[in-house]
């Protein structure tokens, strides 16, 4: 059996906690001798400092040992190749900054738009029930895209006025993704 | 520089090589440090094939970044802090894949781990030395990646209690109790593989 009797789990955490920063050189001076006391008259104190110590020996060691498994020239050969990759195409995760600008001006503006349209041509549908069979253009609350729409065929065209020209989309609702 | 000039020159004559373009500096600097650096990301990811390409991976990031090291640091030691953010971020993209925290069952658990008897006999004494490495990479498997990775940042890296709170974001008393739960469970599973069959 390995293990010491009696069990130290009525050892309060916090003295435990001091006496491993004790170990680790982390232990304020002043808390020290809290601990060197609890250390001189309690086994169990010493036997737990002994077995972080062990423990920590033991992953030192551990440490030391590791070593690549693949040959020198294999290794790098591959390191090379991710490097050339990346001169050769621009990264996907991070677009050009001109890009990332014109993303956020444009595009989500306009795709907030188009949700307005889809949604007022599905109301629209909804009010006139197949009975229309005229075709009719909308103009939206913003003045830059319509709709044409033929009941006759059921075929719905949405023009958008792009970019918006009316500052639209420098006043994006707060739920809009920027 | 040539490539025996490469191989004679230290880390930092390779760095400002390096910097300027020199791709041979860059791959005596990978040749130097290719072993610390895996050990690193193995250290942290428990496989081998993951610890390869996210240390290869790193050593990328690396010579993008290359500008960007002054000198601060040792090069090794900027190139293991790409290394475990790395590792961190994969390992966080794992454990969000995971159905439920395993890191907060750990925590929980704690409170057993800290009643565990203390292992008296020093479990890796008279160990060779494969079979000690075999253990504890076993024992360490079985811990946590909360738990691994204090070790591995305590252990391995010597960070203080500090700068692992800063690199994990946690605050400075989850550190020292997860680094005293992680080396009371090895403790345990040390001994525990060192019982006979």
């Amino acid at each position: 059996m390995n293990r010491l009797e009696p069990e130290i789990g009525e050892m309060k955490l916090e003295l435990q906690l001091k006496l491993q920063a004790y170990l680790d050189g982390e232990l304020p001076a002043r808390a020290t001798p809290e601990v060197t006391d609890w250390l001189a008259r309690d086994a169990e104190a010493r036997a737990l400092l002994a077995e972080l110590q062990n423990t920590r020996g033991a992953l030192k060691t551990f440490e030391a040992e590791l070593k690549l498994p693949e040959s020198r020239e294999f290794y790098w050969s591959g390191i090379q190749r991710r490097i050339g990759q990346l001169e050769r195409t621009p990264s996907v995760d991070e677009p050009p900054v001109w890009l990332s600008a014109l993303l956020r001006r444009f595009l989500a503006p306009a795709g907030a738009l188009a949700a307005l349209v889809i949604a007022a041509t599905l109301i629209t549908r909804q009010l006139h029930p197949g009975g229309a069979t005229a075709a009719m253009e909308t103009e939206t609350a913003f003045g830059n895209a319509f709709t044409y729409r033929d009941y006759a065929s059921g075929t719905t065209l949405v023009w958008l006025s792009y970019p918006a020209e009316n500052g639209f989309a420098d006043f994006l609702p707060s739920d809009t993704l920027r | 520089m040539s490539d025996k000039a490469h191989s004679s020159a230290d880390d930092s004559t390779l760095v400002r090589a390096a910097q300027d373009g020199d791709m041979g500096a860059f791959e005596e600097l990978v040749a130097r440090h290719r072993d610390k650096i895996y050990a690193r990301a193995y250290s942290m990811m428990r496989n081998e094939e993951e610890a390869i390409d996210l240390s290869q991976e790193a050593w990328v990031k690396a010579w993008q970044r290359l500008k960007q090291f002054h000198g601060e640091s040792s090069f090794a030691t900027w190139m293991t802090r790409i290394t475990i953010n790395l590792c961190l971020d994969q390992l966080r993209r794992q454990k969000r894949q995971r159905s439920e925290s395993i890191e907060a069952m750990d925590e929980e658990s704690g409170g057993v781990e800290r009643q565990m008897p203390v292992v008296t006999v020093n479990p890796t004494e008279g160990l060779e030395r494969g079979e000690l490495r075999q253990r504890i990479d076993q024992a360490l498997s079985q811990l946590s990646y909360a738990h691994r990775t204090v070790i591995v940042l305590h252990e391995f890296e010597e960070m203080e209690y500090k700068q692992i709170a800063k690199t994990m974001g946690c605050s400075i008393g989850t550190v020292m109790s997860r680094l005293f739960y992680a080396r009371r469970k090895m403790a345990a599973l040390l001994a525990d593989l060192k019982k006979p069959e």
